[in-house]
């Protein structure tokens, strides 16, 4: 989940790109147009990703999520009754190609239907292109406040909260404790991240207003290394509650620095680091996760429809490997449009947006439904590290553990 | 006052670490005129290496560096051999595009064999920290930084106490002169990015301790290493050092008394200030293009 802001020059060669493209669709209709009917001719579903620069890790995660989707649904007898294919490209994390991408893949490759990118970045270029192309686009990973002030149709982000509401769960759990247990001072670092500073700014302002006092704030850049400053400046004004904007590395680095100092809040909570699960507790040491707090759109252990299936599939196609949140949002993504497709009964970009507009769709991240521009109106899991596993304590029907680890005991 | 203390010797230490880093690129770029965009990827395929070592066969990350150091070192020289070489004497724009595409090669490797993930490694001692008085020191940053002092000490002696060093420092200062005193160019030249390369194998095991890493983390870190060597003055070793001095303290210094989100600001800011006194850096000397 990393996310960059937007720059106006490349908004424009989105837009420009995109009327361009819109122009030249016109001049030809999509296959499926013609021979709907026909039902071995596959069904084509065209996505960009960043297979490769700085979104790679994310975006190899999401391909992945994409493929155990459509392989589990060709395996079932495919979508409308046509077998499923997706055409992958490689954007490299840049905003331009993802616009070349989409424009080729919608105006040129006449794909049949399209899904999301990943990041905020690259998502808020490409969903112009759809937009202007009247494709509705569902995308796994782009939940900036951005992204919905431009009062698209067609657009529909498949998490249940975007980046303000993602610690509203937390929150909601703070206000459940008795006054005497709730932190009485909280310290709010944050990387300078579009997905990670909205979160820490709209729980410092909810935790505010329940008599948190804030003793430290700070926004770091996303290329920092070195958190030994932040961590003996937080260390010296003894907050109760750290909450941390942490994209990973950072997330990993603060706690590392944490430990270093010897400085241990009793409540620790970190908006995305801690849920690339192995990759988090061996960078800090498992024994220093306990008591850690994150919220998270997906859990491999929730018992939300087809979760399980999408975990074992996805097991056997990677070796092994446990899902990563970014795959279950991507295989959340198709999910979305497959209901959609299937309760309309046919691929007529206009009736699944409406329908997606009017209906509740029920996915591995739980009921996602949509406003008007494509915000989706749900929350997030609250969830802990027990014991060296992650686990969701809240909310109640789709906890994992029953217990909640408060203090935090000391970093081991 | 303690505050003060403590940021001042966790800039020196990260300030040393980084000056490990880039005495490889400087080097490099002061014998060869060759800008290596891929010391960074270096950085982090050995860091990706020494993670492996230590994972799987237990050896200590800072240790690992006794292996990797001659590793990098024989890479070097193959790469310079069978691949640089064959750029000599064109401009240094074409020695950026073709380590640039030997960076983006290291990282698709990379993402294919390693795979696409962040790695760290833990050793027992890296959360551990020496107290001295109020100031307390992290022990990965003092071992790191320990390391890099040697490296960079023995490298410097190697520079100016031997005759392989004096024909490197010959051949940069003035290529063709070399060759007429018996300086063999394509040998020194090799040995120039080979020496480069294997500091990018000390410097490589020391990062996969102190920061978590993944294959596309080198941009990152070229970044870091160019702004700190053009503020050093291109091709001198002190000149490298003196601006990782300076990077690191600004980070640490911006971190305490005002916001890191200034730290990179304050860092271009000494760099610009510093280019309009000196266009050759702090340390670097003026390239006569004419007798190169």
């Amino acid at each position: 989940m990393i996310e960059k802001p937007v720059s106006r020059r490349t908004v424009l060669t989105a837009s420009l790109t995109a009327v361009v493209g819109a122009g030249l669709a016109a001049c030809g209709s999509r296959p499926s147009e013609q021979a709907a009917t026909k039902t071995d001719k596959p069904l084509v579903i065209g996505v960009s990703l960043p297979l490769t620069g700085d979104f790679s890790q994310p975006g190899s995660e999401a391909k992945r999520g994409y493929q155990v989707w459509a392989d589990q649904i060709n395996k079932a007898g495919g979508l409308l009754g046509r077998p499923v294919r997706l055409t992958i490209v490689d954007d490299a994390s840049s905003q331009d190609t993802v616009v070349s991408d989409y424009t080729k893949l919608i105006t040129q490759d006449k794909v049949d239907l399209v899904l999301g990118t990943f990041s905020s970045l690259l998502n808020y270029a490409a969903s112009a292109v759809a937009e202007k192309n009247n494709m509705v686009f569902v995308e796994p990973a782009g939940g900036a406040p951005k992204m919905f002030t431009r009062g698209f149709k067609n657009l529909f982000f498949a998490q249940p909260a975007t980046a303000p509401h993602q610690a509203d769960v937390f929150v909601d759990w703070i206000k459940s404790l008795p006054a005497g247990q709730r932190p009485a001072t909280a310290a709010y670092p944050s990387q300078d991240d579009p997905f990670a500073k909205p979160v820490i700014d709209s729980m410092r302002e909810q935790l505010e207003a329940l008599g948190v006092r804030t003793v430290y704030t700070s926004t770091y850049p996303a290329d920092t290394t070195n958190f030994q400053s932040i961590a003996s400046q937080m260390a010296g004004k003894k907050p109760d509650l750290i909450a941390q904007g942490a994209v990973f590395e950072d997330g990993v680095g603060l706690v590392r620095s944490l430990k270093q100092l010897r400085y241990s809040p009793k409540i620790m909570f970190q908006t995305s680091a801690p849920s690339n699960a192995g990759q988090y507790s061996s960078g800090v040491g498992e024994g220093s996760t306990e008591g850690v707090f994150y919220t998270v759109s997906w859990h491999q252990d929730a018992h939300t429809p087809h979760n399980a299936e999408f975990v074992a599939d996805y097991q056997a196609a990677y070796q092994n490997a446990d899902p990563a949140e970014d795959a279950a949002d991507a295989y959340a993504a198709a999910q979305v449009l497959q209901a959609a497709v299937t309760a309309v009964g046919a691929v007529d970009q206009t009736k699944i947006r409406d329908w997606l507009h009017a209906n509740t769709v029920q996915t591995i991240l739980g009921p996602l439904s949509w406003a008007d521009n494509g915000e989706p109106q749900g929350k997030f899991l609250l969830a802990q590290w027990q014991s060296g596993t992650a686990q969701v304590v809240a909310p109640p029907d789709a906890a994992t553990s029953q217990t909640i680890v408060n203090p935090k005991p000391d970093w081991k | 006052m303690a505050q003060l203390v403590q940021a001042l010797a966790l800039g020196v230490l990260i300030g040393g670490i980084y000056a490990l880093m880039a005495s490889g690129l400087t080097l490099i770029f002061g014998v060869l005129r060759v800008i290596n965009i891929a010391q960074g990827a270096f950085l982090i395929l050995v860091a990706t290496f020494t993670w492996w070592l230590w994972r799987v066969i237990g050896i200590d990350p800072i240790v690992a560096a006794v292996i990797t150091t001659p590793l990098m070192f024989g890479v070097g020289w193959l790469l310079y051999r069978f691949v640089i070489s064959r750029i000599r004497g064109q401009a240094p724009s074409m020695s950026v595009l073709l380590t640039f595409g030997l960076a983006l090669v290291i990282e698709g490797v990379l993402n294919v064999v390693a795979g696409n993930k962040f790695r760290s490694a833990t050793p027992a001692y890296f959360e551990e920290s020496f107290r001295v008085g109020r100031v307390l020191l992290p022990k990965a940053q003092v071992y790191g930084f320990l390391a890099a002092i040697v490296v960079l000490g023995v490298l410097y002696l190697i520079l100016t106490r031997t005759w392989t060093g004096r024909a490197i420092r010959a051949t940069s200062q003035n290529p063709s002169a070399a060759a007429l005193v018996g300086v063999g160019a394509t040998g020194t030249a090799a040995l120039a990015f080979a020496l480069g390369s294997a500091s990018a194998g000390v410097g490589g095991s020391i990062l996969s301790v102190l920061y978590p890493f993944f294959p596309a983390s080198h941009y990152d870190w070229i970044s870091r290493l160019l702004g700190i060597v053009v503020l050093g003055g291109m091709g001198s070793l002190p000149g490298a050092l003196t601006g990782a001095l300076i990077l690191g303290l600004a980070e640490t210094l911006t971190a305490t008394y005002a916001s890191l989100q200034w730290a990179t600001l304050v860092f271009y800011l000494v760099i610009m200030a510093v280019l309009l006194v000196r266009p050759q850096g702090l340390f670097g000397a003026r390239l006569r293009e004419d007798a190169a």
